[in-house]
């Protein structure tokens, strides 16, 4: 049994932590999996090319540099924490419109993607590649920030283009997701520390990408909700150690072979 | 925009007077642990074989050089051959081993040499510098606290030959050398190329100098990666003096295109806001705003504000072995006159030569051949 993210920015993008602060922050309190997912603009817009100058997105010519060091992570998370960590980029198309706007996550990636494009053939290109396609937050996220509705608008016609749908992102949890008969997937989307403190995906696989990513694809998961006791405040006091899960909040994935020994 | 130029040109004077950190006693007894240096090669500047020289006697208990060229008939291989052999005592090898990884030059002519190094640390050095014997230690001790990953050094221009050579010299000097270190205390750094001290155990994190092949920047690039890893990237307290050697005008120019070029590609935003901060311009405003307000002689004011701009570059100048007399003003105003006409002809167009070969950048600073 391992827990997992599948949502987490570095400072490859708009996230504040290096890659290998990152791989310790999570090795250090036992995840199996991760997988970072850096944000890529769509080169032709205005708010794609700003994103891209300011330092926000990653670009064609910083790509190169963030899958070596995403190699050479991913061997040290290995060897020190026994942990796997996985490729991804966060696929972002940004407009004024809420409605025009989507993020879609790809894991297991070996090449730079464009964000350019309908949604539809840039799901179909994360699979052609051989990578697994994520609908991040796709619905109202409750906070204060750009929202992403274009997917959930398409959803009917999209069920079957995306792997996983996030049910939940950060603390959030979805209700129109869970509800939904569409296979999830519960992430951070970790930009800073204290994000640890989120909703996180359980698998129990071999830790192995292959393996992972097939557990996502078959829906073999379940989600929890993390409780960060050393980036977390309000809740410091509590728990000893790095965190805890909090098991009163457990949903299971509609698809998956739901393990009772989770709970 | 007046008041930006200004704000921004006295705080480059007060980080380049600010006192450096004392780590300049070493202590006694230590380790110092071996340099492998690189000195790729390329064509005969002026003064290589003494630049070289410089090289063969320093301070410093272990080290190898490794002369790299990308071709027999380069005139610097001969320069280097004959070194070597007068040499013996020297651990010293000429590495002659084209190779193509990339658009550049640079990194294919010394990648050879830099999987061959024998030690962890390695110099990335140019041709064109000359170091006193103490250069190894003064940049090595960086390297002993654990989050140092990479030590660069400000580059002082010597011995600069006609109109082009002497204001590229006094560019150095005065404006590159002021918002070097202004980067580097505002936790922006760039390092220079012609003086990278780091781990190839580091590199290796990055995918190795390999990787850098595709930008014509790499050793922007391989700051960034540092950077990247959560290393701090430092700049030595010694400026390293760089001959400049005879240079036309043109040169001048074209050099400044090129790294211009560069730059616009790299932090465009930064680029854009460049003109604001070009004593010129930030004096012709300042000039404008006084005459609105006090009705006073725009002429006048004007360059009375240069001349208080010039006093404020002054310790930078002192700093980069420059006398600061009535010659120096003149080359000085003249470079900084040009600095807003060579980002307009920077501004239009994304092509640059470099060593005889027409190159197109993309975003970011990769390069596609035109
Ligand atoms: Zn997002
Ligand atoms: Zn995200």
């Amino acid at each position: 049994m391992m827990l997992a993210d599948f949502h987490v920015h570095s400072t490859f993008s708009d996230g504040k932590l290096t890659i290998p602060a990152v791989v310790d922050l999570y090795g250090q309190r036992g995840f199996g999996a991760i997988a970072i997912t850096d944000h890529v603009g769509e080169s032709r817009t205005v708010i794609g090319k700003a994103a891209g100058h300011l330092g926000l997105c990653l670009t064609k010519a910083t790509f190169p540099l963030y899958l070596e060091i995403l190699k050479s992570e991913a061997e040290r998370a290995w060897r020190l924490y026994r942990m796997v960590v996985i490729p991804g980029v966060e696929l972002s198309k940004n407009s004024i419109s809420n409605y025009r706007s989507a993020h879609i996550i790809a894991l297991g990636i070996k090449k730079f993607m464009s964000a350019d494009g309908d949604v539809a053939d840039i799901a179909r290109n994360i699979r052609n590649e051989g990578a697994i396609s994520i609908a991040a937050h796709p619905v109202d996220s409750g906070k204060f920030e750009k929202q992403t509705y274009h997917l959930w608008n398409r959803r009917f016609e999209l069920a079957q283009a995306f792997d996983a749908w996030e049910v939940a992102s950060g603390d959030r949890l979805f209700p129109e997701v869970l509800n939904s008969s569409l296979p999830k997937i519960a992430s951070s989307d970790l930009h800073i520390a204290r994000h640890m403190t989120s909703w996180k995906t359980l698998l129990d696989c071999e830790r192995h990408p292959e393996a992972i990513l097939d557990s996502i694809k078959k829906q073999k998961l379940s989600f929890r909700f993390y409780r960060d006791s050393k980036n977390d405040n309000i809740h410091s006091d509590i728990h000893s150690g790095y965190g805890s899960l909090v098991e009163s909040r457990s949903y299971r994935s509609s698809f998956g072979d739901y393990r009772q020994s989770l709970a | 925009m007046w008041s930006l130029g200004v704000i921004v040109h006295l705080l480059g004077t007060i980080v380049s007077l600010w006192p450096e950190k004392s780590t300049r006693q070493n202590p006694p007894n230590i380790f110092w642990e071996p340099i492998s240096i690189l000195k790729p090669l390329k064509g005969c500047d002026s003064g290589l074989e003494e630049n070289l020289s410089t090289f063969l006697d320093l301070d410093y208990p272990s080290y190898e050089l490794l002369f790299s060229v990308a071709s027999l008939e380069d005139p610097a291989y001969m320069v280097a051959k004959k070194i070597i052999e007068r040499n013996p005592q020297i651990a010293a090898k000429l590495i002659v081993a084209p190779v193509n990884l990339g658009p550049n030059p640079k990194v294919n002519n010394m990648v050879r040499a830099y999987e061959q190094a024998r030690n962890d640390l390695v110099l990335i050095s140019d041709s064109n510098v000359r170091v006193d014997k103490g250069y190894l230690k003064q940049i090595s001790r960086y390297m002993r606290d654990k989050k140092v990953g990479m030590v660069t050094s400000v580059i002082s221009g010597i011995h600069g030959e006609g109109l082009g050579g002497k204001l590229e010299a006094i560019f150095l000097n005065s404006f590159y050398a002021r918002w070097m270190k202004l980067l580097f205390r505002f936790g922006k750094p760039c390092v220079v190329g012609k003086s990278m001290l780091f781990r190839k155990s580091t590199a290796q994190r990055f995918g190795g100098i390999n990787v850098l092949a595709r930008y014509l920047a790499e050793d922007y690039m391989a700051g960034q990666a540092i950077k990247k890893l959560g290393l701090q990237v430092v700049l030595a307290s010694e400026p390293v003096p760089q001959i400049i050697g005879k240079l036309q005008f043109k040169d001048f120019w074209l050099r400044h295109i090129r790294w211009g070029r560069i730059r616009k590609s790299q932090v465009f935003l930064a680029f854009l806001i460049e003109p604001v901060l070009f004593s010129f311009n930030s004096c012709f405003f300042g000039a404008v705003f006084l005459e609105t307000i006090l009705d006073s002689n725009p002429v006048f004011t004007f360059l009375a504000q240069i001349m208080i701009w010039f006093l404020l570059d002054v310790p930078t100048l002192v700093k980069s072995g420059v006398k600061p007399n009535c010659r120096a003003f003149l080359v000085w105003a003249l470079r900084e006159s040009l600095a807003f006409p060579l980002w307009i002809n920077i501004a239009f167009g994304n092509t640059v030569q470099w060593r005889g070969k027409q190159l197109k950048l993309e975003g970011g600073g990769l390069l596609v051949t035109a």
